[in-house]
């Protein structure tokens, strides 16, 4: 590769990377710098003071916001891969099933259909259900696109080689069986990766908890943080402060799993 | 004492098969039949309805919803300004993040592996978080971008409070997640591009760019199409956050889409008639749209 393909192939790269992370990385650095400095275009925070973070914990009820909010991510990824995973183990290891085709076809549907064209009759099962204002009326709705998850699984499945199973089979082990033993060891690190991605998506999950949990004291972090910041609201401190708490969780798993979830995606079927 | 060996139980049967598979295929159909197909269906009814979604009055209201929605201003600007979110967002879902998972492929190894870590993270970060960090940059008194601007000698500009700029503004804060999620699913494309026919064109002296168009941009057509329409399916949501942080569909609705207006008409003015008309709508126009495309991009296959 010549020297000019080489350093324009770098600048094209870290373009976009400064273009994308730039107003992360400044709400960052703003957010440790004390009011009376905070429009100063200046960016690094000299002296840096955690005042906005104080006025932000004072403010926010946020250590309850997190902690719903974590409820709910665990909630989703738990029950999403209890429902998914035998679904795509069934759809590969019983080829010839009756109804198979009906499976694929109303699973990959079940994806096109906008999300927001079933929020009303959503909300009202869910208020119907008394699961106004609890978080497990927030977690089991999202059961309606579980069938991501299934198609992502299924193709690693896929990618077993078909003897490991056929000589649990030989041993006359049931499917139930070789879906335990052999199948969820093989399986390990895929089923993190999509763990992992549920759990960081349903974290940033905004509208329906709004819709489902309104209270501001308590509710998931997205929505706390909109309904206690409008766009009126223009304490830019505090409130960069309570950004950073709320993305800093996500942000920590991702950067310790990144290699993962890279993985999942390189070698899935999504090509 | 005799000893008889069981010969392998013919277990793979049709019959059975399909009643044990269909223990496994039970949780994922329920789910989706109670919280996908269910709801389809209610909304679909409820649009024919006169309701507030509290009041214990329904009425039939026949295909009146249908006749209001269709004939509301609002509706159809929300619907060519849908039109112009997609047309601002397709280069962000093919072009740009198809370059950078090119650049990303043709030297691999600990460099790329690191830039892939840092393009990825905007998918990562919380959407609101990074809706009002822009809030702040965007400020038209003090915020970073005006005052750059004013040091170049450029007047301020209110970026999302002015109608000519809010929507193109609610679109740069949103790309950086469309960009991420595409360059990984182009780079997961490229994985299938053999290796070896670019290293021997590169012994024969052929260019970086020559390589780039002859080589590997003929084997992305379909990623390309595809995923430009994935990007139509995903953007909305990231859209509706961005919107319902920064501008609420102003300033006059200039940045209203249809998914805003329908969020609006259901729980800003609890008119579940005309908010379930809008999804039957919106559902039956995507569902057309992605038939169009798909049938495009088999006849595209077939004539290539």
């Amino acid at each position: 590769m010549r020297r000019g393909d080489a350093i324009g192939r770098h600048a094209l790269v870290i373009t976009a990377i400064v273009a994308m992370l730039f107003p992360v990385v400044l709400a960052l650095a703003t957010s440790f710098k004390p009011v009376t400095t905070i429009f100063d275009l200046n960016p690094i925070p000299v002296p840096a003071s955690l005042e906005n973070y104080d006025l932000a914990l004072g403010r926010f009820p946020i250590g309850r916001l997190l902690f719903n909010t974590f409820v709910m991510a665990i909630g989703v990824t738990v029950t999403t891969i209890l429902v998914a995973l035998p679904g795509a183990y069934a759809l590969v290891r019983f080829d010839r099933a009756r109804g198979r085709g009906l499976v694929l076809v109303a699973v990959g549907a079940s994806l096109l259909i906008p999300p927001q064209a079933l929020i009303i009759p959503q909300f009202l099962m869910t208020t119907r259900l008394g699961w106004q204002g609890h978080t497990i009326g927030v977690i089991i709705p999202q059961l309606g696109v579980s069938a991501l998850a299934l198609l992502l699984l299924r193709d690693h499945i896929r990618a077993i080689p078909q003897s490991l199973i056929g000589a649990a089979v030989l041993e006359g082990a049931t499917s139930w069986e070789i879906l335990r033993h052999v199948v969820l060891g093989l399986l390990r690190p895929a089923l993190g990766a999509v763990a992992i991605l549920l759990f960081i998506s349903t974290w940033n999950e905004f509208l329906w908890p709004l819709l489902v949990m309104p209270d501001p004291e308590d509710t998931t972090i997205q929505p706390g943080l909109a309904l206690f910041l409008g766009p009126e609201s223009s304490q830019y401190g505090p409130m960069l402060a309570a950004s950073m708490l709320a993305s800093l969780p996500v942000v920590a798993i991702y950067v310790l799993a990144s290699r993962r979830i890279a993985d999942a995606f390189l070698h899935s079927g999504v090509r | 004492m005799t000893l008889t060996l069981a010969p392998p139980k013919p277990r793979a049967d049709g019959r059975t098969q399909s009643g044990v598979a269909w223990l496994y295929f039970s949780p994922v159909m329920l789910s989706i039949i109670v919280w996908v197909y269910g709801p389809l269906v209610f909304t679909a009814v409820l649009s024919f309805l006169d309701w507030n979604l509290v009041a214990p009055d329904i009425e039939w209201n026949g295909l009146t919803n249908y006749h209001t929605l269709l004939t509301q201003p609002e509706f159809g600007n929300a619907a060519w300004n849908t039109v112009k979110y997609a047309l601002w967002v397709l280069p962000f879902a093919t072009v740009v993040p198809c370059a950078l998972a090119i650049a990303l492929w043709k030297r691999p190894g600990r460099t790329s592996e690191f830039y892939r870590m840092l393009l990825f993270l905007p998918v990562v970060l919380a959407p609101v978080a990074n809706a009002l960090s822009w809030q702040f940059i965007l400020d038209p008194l003090h915020g970073t971008l005006n005052q750059v601007l004013g040091i170049l000698g450029v007047e301020p500009v209110n970026w999302l409070g002015d109608p000519a700029t809010a929507l193109p503004t609610i679109v740069a804060v949103t790309a950086p997640k469309v960009v991420a999620l595409n360059t990984l699913l182009f780079g997961a494309a490229l994985a299938n591009v053999d290796r070896r026919t670019v290293d021997a064109a590169r012994l024969d002296d052929a260019t970086e760019g020559e390589i780039t168009r002859a080589i590997i941009l003929p084997q992305l057509r379909r990623p390309f199409i595809l995923l430009g329409l994935l990007s139509m399916v995903v953007v909305w949501p990231w859209l509706f956050t961005n919107i319902g942080v920064l501008t609420r569909g102003g300033p006059s609705g200039a940045t209203d889409n249809v998914y805003y207006r329908l969020y609006t008409y259901g729980f800003t003015f609890f008119d579940a008639g005309t908010a379930s008309a809008a999804a039957i709508v919106i559902a039956v126009v995507f569902g057309l749209l992605l038939t169009f495309s798909s049938l495009l991009s088999r006849r595209f296959r077939a004539t290539r």
